[in-house]
């Protein structure tokens, strides 16, 4: 039972660091017209709803690492941008235009992703005018 | 025997009166999956494609994106078609507006997984599917997987109904030649206008629904409410038919990430 218990504090604790800032936010919570340029590692793609998510591990610029937390648009409107679930995938090298979140947090609203061979993943497709 | 000359006109007069009285009876089938025309506003989303010279041609990478959204906190101030408010539900607004530029999503309802609720469901960013028959047409939203009915057989809200207010409220229509005219009540105060407005339990709105040309269908939305608006509010939304290959909307199940929203 004391050993379960270890184990679930550890996995919990595992959870949350690989996570960072995972909640879901209105597009409120972010700075939506700032723009800025961040390059990192995918550590993983969450392809869920509301909101799909990238965790980027990013170079600190002190010799060490730290991960974002990047919210992105809905599965369904990815999709009709040209997105799948499968469009990243762990390990790979990409750049994301992303708003800053407004407290400071480690965490983003993505504008777009552009992939290490120049492949450009928009928040929309075209116009459907 | 043949049949007289004059029989055979009465008839196709008889024939020719029907059809055209029922083409004219027959309204037409709104049936099928839209999008919104420029839901999120032309300039406010990164694009995939790249500008295009005079020719047509595209040219270059796409720019860089300069914003991730709409700007939707109220930090721009009041647009000068929003809902036109009384002092009561401005000083409503302006808390509103002071938790959204904090960045809180408190009266956010989709940032809850809660619907958008009438009549800003209507604005259908991700997407509409209409299910239409003759006594009924349903208008389901991608986006929170919102749905609202809009009863044809000529019922009307009871009481029972008028006591009960939801988000989508209770929609009754009826057909005016090619438009559908819709009536909905019984909305409870827990939603927001466009998004963004407050309004009383007293609101209700009218819609005027037709097809522009063929595929493209216009919805002339008019809010009323004594308590919260100094004069009824008015808004226009159009939607284009998905082509064949983009006529599916996606499950939403926003539940999945609700987790600790904040």
């Amino acid at each position: 039972m004391r050993v379960h218990f270890a184990i679930a504090v550890v996995l919990g604790a595992a959870l949350i660091t690989a996570t960072p800032g995972l909640a879901h936010h209105s597009n409120v919570a972010f700075e939506v017209t700032k723009v800025v340029t961040i390059t990192g590692v995918v550590k993983a793609f969450e392809w869920r709803n509301p909101h799909t998510w990238v965790i980027l591990t990013v170079d600190d610029g002190k010799g060490g690492k730290v991960d974002w937390g990047i919210e992105g648009r809905a599965p369904g409107v990815l999709l009709r941008a040209g997105w799948t679930k499968n469009s990243l995938q762990t390990g790979e090298m990409i750049t994301v235009d992303m708003s800053p979140a407004k407290d400071g947090s480690k965490t983003g609203l993505v504008a777009r992703v552009t992939k290490a061979d120049g492949t450009i993943l928009p928040n929309a497709g075209p116009a459907q005018q | 025997m043949s049949t007289p000359r004059y029989v055979v006109s009465m008839l196709c007069l008889i024939a020719f009166t029907c059809a055209a009285l029922h083409a004219q009876s027959t309204p037409p089938d709104f049936s099928g999956v839209y999008y919104p025309i420029n839901p999120f506003g032309a300039a406010a989303l990164g694009r995939g494609a790249p500008p295009a010279d005079a020719k047509g041609k595209q040219k270059g990478p796409p720019p860089r994106p300069t914003q991730s959204a709409p700007l939707s906190d109220g930090s721009q101030g009041r647009s000068p078609d929003a809902p036109s408010l009384t002092p009561a539900y401005m000083a409503k607004w302006e808390i509103i507006r002071k938790s959204r530029m904090a960045g809180s999503s408190e009266y956010d309802n989709t940032a809850k997984c809660l619907p958008p609720g009438m009549p800003a469901m209507m604005s259908m960013a991700y997407g509409m599917e209409v299910m239409q028959n003759k006594d009924k047409i349903t208008f389901f939203s991608e986006l929170n997987d919102a749905l609202r009915r809009v009863y044809l057989d000529g019922r009307k809200p009871t009481q029972k109904i008028l006591d009960d207010p939801t988000y989508a409220g209770y929609s009754t229509g009826h057909w005016e030649g090619d438009t559908l005219v819709v009536d909905t009540v019984a909305l409870h105060e827990a939603s927001f206008i466009e998004g963004f407005s407050p309004h009383s339990d007293a609101m209700t709105v009218k819609e005027r629904i037709r097809f522009l040309s063929p595929g493209l269908l216009e919805d002339r939305i008019a809010v009323t409410d004594p308590k919260a608006l100094t004069k009824p509010w008015e808004t226009v939304k159009t939607y284009r038919r998905a082509t064949s290959g983009n006529d599916e909307l996606r499950e939403f199940a926003c539940a999945e990430g609700l987790g600790d929203a904040k």
